[in-house]
């Protein structure tokens, strides 16, 4: 087990201290930061400045209809120095003698709802009250509870953030399963292409080196997938759009790196085992192509799940490994899943992974002596006597 | 004691090795020379373990190689092999602990190693950063790290410089003093002559000769006379037996059969004679005459 754990400590050290490696760590969690404040950008601002020209009984309803929103009022003397302030930005819109708004162009939405609003609320109780009705009984007939939503479908009130946070786990396990995987295919034909296996394979077994090169490239990953989880969510916190958060957040973040462990080792492990059949870099990227169509298919389903998370068409593929290992914990963050599909999920990803490994090694380690042209799958997978050059 | 015992290996059609037989006794330097591709590189990788023989069995005192026993060696392949991007000192050590020494030990014996070898100054280089030459002396110190109890070295010398020659050949004789059974494949006959105890040459896959230098010398039976006469009148060898091949002053008898005194008094006839001795065979003879 030592070699494994020295093989692992050098890849870590070995690629941990580029400068690729670094960069691309800080850039990731600075996007996601920013992805995270992204929302409040688009949502408009939930304070407004409201300007009044003479008095108003409008005021108070106003200020006091919502409190998700701040209201800052400001009163002004005449109409030319309201329409001055609206002109120059320094007031959302002015109020003039609770009969007339004016603002530059058209009313924002949220603000014009609320005017409206106040507006009626204060001119109903003025003419009820001079109908003859007792003010506090006015005022006791006139606060009504809000209506109640109630989704006979399913639960869409965190819709929009759920599908947010489920396009973004997309994009982040794309990366993070593709771009490590390369690196182990790449670092396998760098010892076999060099012929340092020669010599490693003197002092440790294969299994060894092809574990620790897998352990010691994921762990990386797994570093970078979690500090760019903990940024988004921290950056969401700051930004306040946790509020907006569905509920049940941590369980997602458990369950990507779940499978993301898993969906790492299956596709790391076929990135090995079809890396040790060439000699060259250069034919690196032609020898993976198979295992970079499956977690292309795997990616463009996942994207399809994020919006459509109860397509029954992601249903089934998030069952299926290895697609499950992206679809599922996308599906989880998009949307509801029953317990028995994750369960069955899982299980299926873990067999299909534990045949990967098998499989994979068999192959690497058959293959990564015989140096020279490419090695054919059907060869190695065939016939392991023959370790030939 | 290394003993290699009747190796047979075939890749495809091609026949590689038929019936590689030698051994290696503890504090022997055993000089393995053959033609391009003539088997060494085969039979010291399965020596090695990283392939595999069709049949026939490698020993270490009497039983079986082990991978456990090949973790005991010091090995450096055909082809150079280091990782470009890891400093020298840290790639030296880092070997060193893949067989099994401490962070310490591997400490240690790294910056001993790289002083030997005259790295001290490159240990924090990068091993793509230095010259062909050096990267040979990191894979030397890599094959050596451990302290190993056998080596085996597939042309450690190719491509050093004369000063790189001496500082590899001297680590080597002092690892043989210290009872160490060293194993390299050369092309370079004459570093084989000089540091060699025994030689073994292959041809086509078949060992030709395996024994002591002093062994194969004796055994070549083409004598040479070598006499070189001063101001000699030409043609003076005419009418003497042998076969003769004339060069100036100097004149070679091959197969003499006898008449080595008959010689002598023609050449002291003829004029002043510089030199009258029986030549010793040189290694590249021995080699011409084996793989021939």
């Amino acid at each position: 087990m030592s070699g494994l754990w020295l093989v692992a400590r050098r890849e870590i050290a070995t690629r941990g201290r580029t400068k690729a490696f670094v960069i691309g760590l800080v850039i990731s969690a600075l996007l996601v930061g920013a992805l995270a404040f992204l929302p409040r950008l688009f949502s408009g601002p939930d304070s407004y400045t409201v300007g009044f020209v003479g008095s108003s009984t409008l005021q108070p309803a106003l200020t006091g209809a919502d409190k998700d929103v701040t209201i800052t009022t400001k009163p002004f003397a005449d109409e030319a120095a309201a329409r001055k302030a609206v002109l120059d930005g320094e007031v959302d819109a002015v109020v003039v003698d609770d009969r007339r708004v004016l603002a530059d162009g058209e009313v924002d939405r949220e603000l014009g709802l609320l005017l409206e609003g106040a507006h009626q609320t204060a001119q109903a109780g003025k003419q009820l009250a001079a109908a003859g009705l007792d003010a506090a009984k006015v005022a006791e007939a006139m606060r009504v509870a809000p209506l109640e939503q109630v989704s006979v479908g399913a639960d869409t009130r965190y819709a929009g953030a759920r599908t947010g946070i489920a396009t973004l786990l997309v994009m982040l396990l794309f990366f993070q399963l593709l771009q490590p995987s390369m690196y182990v295919a790449m670092g396998v034909v760098e010892e076999k292409g060099s012929r340092i296996v020669e010599i490693l394979l003197t002092s440790i077994r294969p299994w060894q080196l092809l574990g620790g090169k897998i352990v010691g490239l994921g762990a990386l990953a797994l570093l970078n997938l979690v500090v760019v989880i903990v940024a988004g969510l921290g950056a969401a916190t700051i930004s306040g759009f946790t509020s907006d958060m569905p509920p049940g957040i941590g369980g997602v973040v458990v369950s990507t790196l779940f499978w993301f462990v898993l969906g790492y080792a299956f596709f790391a492990t076929l990135a090995a085992a079809l890396g040790s059949l060439v000699s060259r870099q250069e034919e690196v990227s032609s020898v993976l192509t198979p295992m970079m169509m499956l977690i292309m298919a795997a990616y463009f389903v996942s994207y399809f799940a994020a919006i459509e998370p109860g397509n029954s068409v992601a249903r089934i593929l998030s069952l299926i490994p290895p697609f499950s290992s992206m679809v599922m914990p996308v599906r989880t963050a998009a949307g509801e899943v029953p317990l028995w599909e994750m369960g069955v999920a899982a299980a299926l990803m873990i067999v299909a992974t534990g045949a990967v490994l098998i499989l994979g090694a068999r192959i690497y380690e058959r293959a990564i002596l015989r140096t020279g042209a490419r090695v054919k799958l059907s060869e190695v997978v065939r016939d392991g006597s023959a370790v030939a050059r | 004691m290394i003993e290699i015992d009747d190796l047979h290996k075939r890749y495809g059609d091609k026949t590689a090795l038929t019936g590689v037989s030698f051994a290696v006794k503890p504090g022997e330097m055993f000089g393995f020379v053959g033609a391009n591709g003539a088997g060494k590189t085969t039979t010291m990788r399965i020596l090695m373990g990283v392939l595999a023989a069709d049949s026939g069995q490698v020993r270490w005192d009497g039983r079986p190689l082990t991978f456990e026993d090949r973790r005991k060696f010091g090995y450096m392949p055909e082809e150079r092999g280091l990782y470009q991007k890891m400093k020298v000192s840290e790639q030296v050590q880092y070997f060193g602990r893949l067989n099994g020494m401490s962070a310490a030990q591997a400490a240690k014996a790294t910056a001993d190693l790289l002083e030997r070898l005259s790295l001290t100054e490159r240990a924090g280089d990068e091993v793509g950063a230095l010259s062909l030459g050096n990267q040979q002396r990191v894979q030397l110190a890599v094959a050596l790290v451990h302290g190993p109890e056998v080596l085996v070295l597939d042309e450690p010398f190719s491509g050093l410089d004369p000063i790189a020659v001496d500082a590899l050949a001297e680590v080597l004789l002092e690892r043989r003093s210290a009872g160490v059974p060293v194993l390299f494949s050369s092309h370079q006959l004459d570093l084989v002559e000089r540091l060699c105890d025994s030689v073994g040459i292959i041809s086509a896959g078949r060992m030709v000769a395996s024994d002591t230098v002093e062994e194969l010398r004796a055994r070549e039976g083409r004598r040479l006379l070598k006499v070189v006469v001063r101001d000699a009148a030409p043609g003076w060898t005419a009418g003497l037996g042998g076969n003769i091949t004339e060069k100036g002053d100097e004149v070679l008898f091959a197969d003499v059969n006898g008449s080595d005194q008959e010689i002598l008094r023609a050449a002291t006839k003829a004029g002043t004679v510089e030199h009258f001795g029986w030549e010793r065979p040189t290694l590249t003879e021995i080699f011409r005459e084996a793989v021939a």
